[in-house]
């Protein structure tokens, strides 16, 4: 029983503020929230690092192929951690919830579910990351191939993307179009 | 702080259409783009001098790039390939001058991923016949249509918020940078002589506005012609 009063007390405190305070501190926990996900594309661009270090190690002549492959597997890997920050920006310098009509509590928490919705791009980073280290690895072996290899790993960083791609809908429809006011 | 792109003038038609700095410099852009054109090809000569030769370079570079990857049977997509990129590593790179880039601004890199949509779909349809087309959707397993779909959709949402999100985070670093560089001079007594703000942010131009300029506007043209080219196979 004490413990169910803590909770409603913990509430009844929280809903104690002004409304634009709960909005305003949802917001900020959400922007650091979403950043989590950088983690992501570190580890997935490190992995093609690595392995383009090895490539240009073993085949030194076409190193501008293997780096030019690492380069765009990298950046594509990037966009989990680019959305993120889109959001972040958005929630800090941009805050659509501030003028909505509603209560404070549900918009401050939409806030804070928008951003954590924005660690699924860590799964997206090490994927796309994963592909592009394979892709730079193979053009390293076999330089001729390049347009095919590059072809085959855009296209499976691009189905890579589409988890990701649904968090993002999940924080935009929750700060733009929120359905709970 | 504001960070959209600010409403230039209205018309007063249909209401009053806003002109924002993103159709302003867009036209500049293109009416730029389109003189030095119009300059250069006016005296072509069979053995190249001087500036022909560096259009030539370019030319030849976007076309070896068309026949690589999209292969050599799909060579009329060069020009558009051509001016795709042109236009986007330059609209992309005007942040050095001081002018917000309009691919900054998500309408802008909205309406050329759904460029790429359009021309994926309708080329792909024109290629394999409109039934081919929608039944390669239930390729390898037909359980697999709803994901497919949703991918296809996916596409042309990861391809603009790519672009968007590189210029637009490249956009606030420098803004804050600019702020945070000229609140220090303010510090030290020295408000109307920004120093601070002459050479330190080169070095964030040269990632933001030149090194992600052009990449982000590379891999945006790469992968149009990876789509385009993996619907009309």
């Amino acid at each position: 029983m004490e413990s169910s009063n803590f909770i409603i007390d913990f509430l009844e405190w929280l809903m104690s503020f002004e409304r634009d305070a709960l909005i305003l501190a949802g917001s900020a926990i959400g922007a650091g929230f979403a950043m989590i996900a950088g983690i992501g594309p570190g580890i997935g661009q490190g992995l093609a690092a690595g392995k383009g270090a090895e490539a240009v190690s073993y085949n030194q002549k076409n190193a501008k192929k293997s780096t030019l492959v690492m380069l765009l597997g990298s950046a594509v890997a990037e966009t989990s951690g680019i959305l993120a920050l889109v959001v972040a920006l958005i929630l800090l310098f941009m805050n659509p919830l501030v003028g909505v009509e509603g209560t404070g509590l549900v918009l401050g928490a939409s806030a804070i579910g928008a951003g954590l919705s924005m660690i699924a791009g860590i799964g997206a980073g090490i994927g796309q990351g994963y592909a592009a280290s394979k892709g730079t690895e193979a053009v390293g072996k076999r330089p001729k191939l390049q347009p095919a290899i590059v072809r085959t790993m855009f296209l499976g960083q691009a189905v890579a993307q589409t988890t990701g791609i649904y968090a993002l809908i999940v924080a935009l429809v929750l700060m733009f179009i929120n359905p709970f006011v | 702080m504001d960070f959209g792109s600010r409403i230039l003038f209205e018309i007063p038609i249909f209401g009053g259409m806003p002109f924002t700095e993103t159709i302003v410099i867009t036209w500049i852009i293109g009416a730029v783009l389109v003189g030095l054109s119009i300059i250069f090809v006016r005296n072509f000569e069979n053995v190249p001098k001087g500036v022909q030769n560096v259009i030539e370079l370019i030319v030849e570079a976007i076309n070896d790039l068309v026949a690589q990857t999209m292969g050599k049977d799909k060579m009329g997509f060069a020009p558009y390939i051509g001016t795709l990129f042109i236009f986007l590593t330059v609209a992309n790179i005007v942040g050095l001058i001081g002018v917000r880039p309009p691919t900054a601004d998500l309408n802008m890199t909205f309406a050329l991923a759904a460029l790429t949509f359009v021309m994926t779909h309708y080329f792909g349809a024109k290629r394999k016949g409109l039934g081919g087309y929608l039944k390669s959707f239930a390729e390898p397993i037909p359980v697999m249509l709803p994901m497919n779909i949703v991918g296809e959709l996916a596409n042309p949402v990861s391809l603009s918020f790519r672009l968007f999100g590189n210029i637009i985070g490249g956009v606030v670093i420098m803004t804050l940078a600019y702020q945070g560089l000229s609140a220090v001079s303010g510090m030290i007594g020295l408000e109307a002589f920004p120093i601070f703000q002459a050479g330190i942010p080169i070095f964030l131009h040269a990632y933001f506005d030149i090194f992600a300029g052009v990449l982000q506007s590379f891999i945006f043209v790469m992968l149009t012609m990876v789509f385009i080219g993996m619907a009309m196979d």
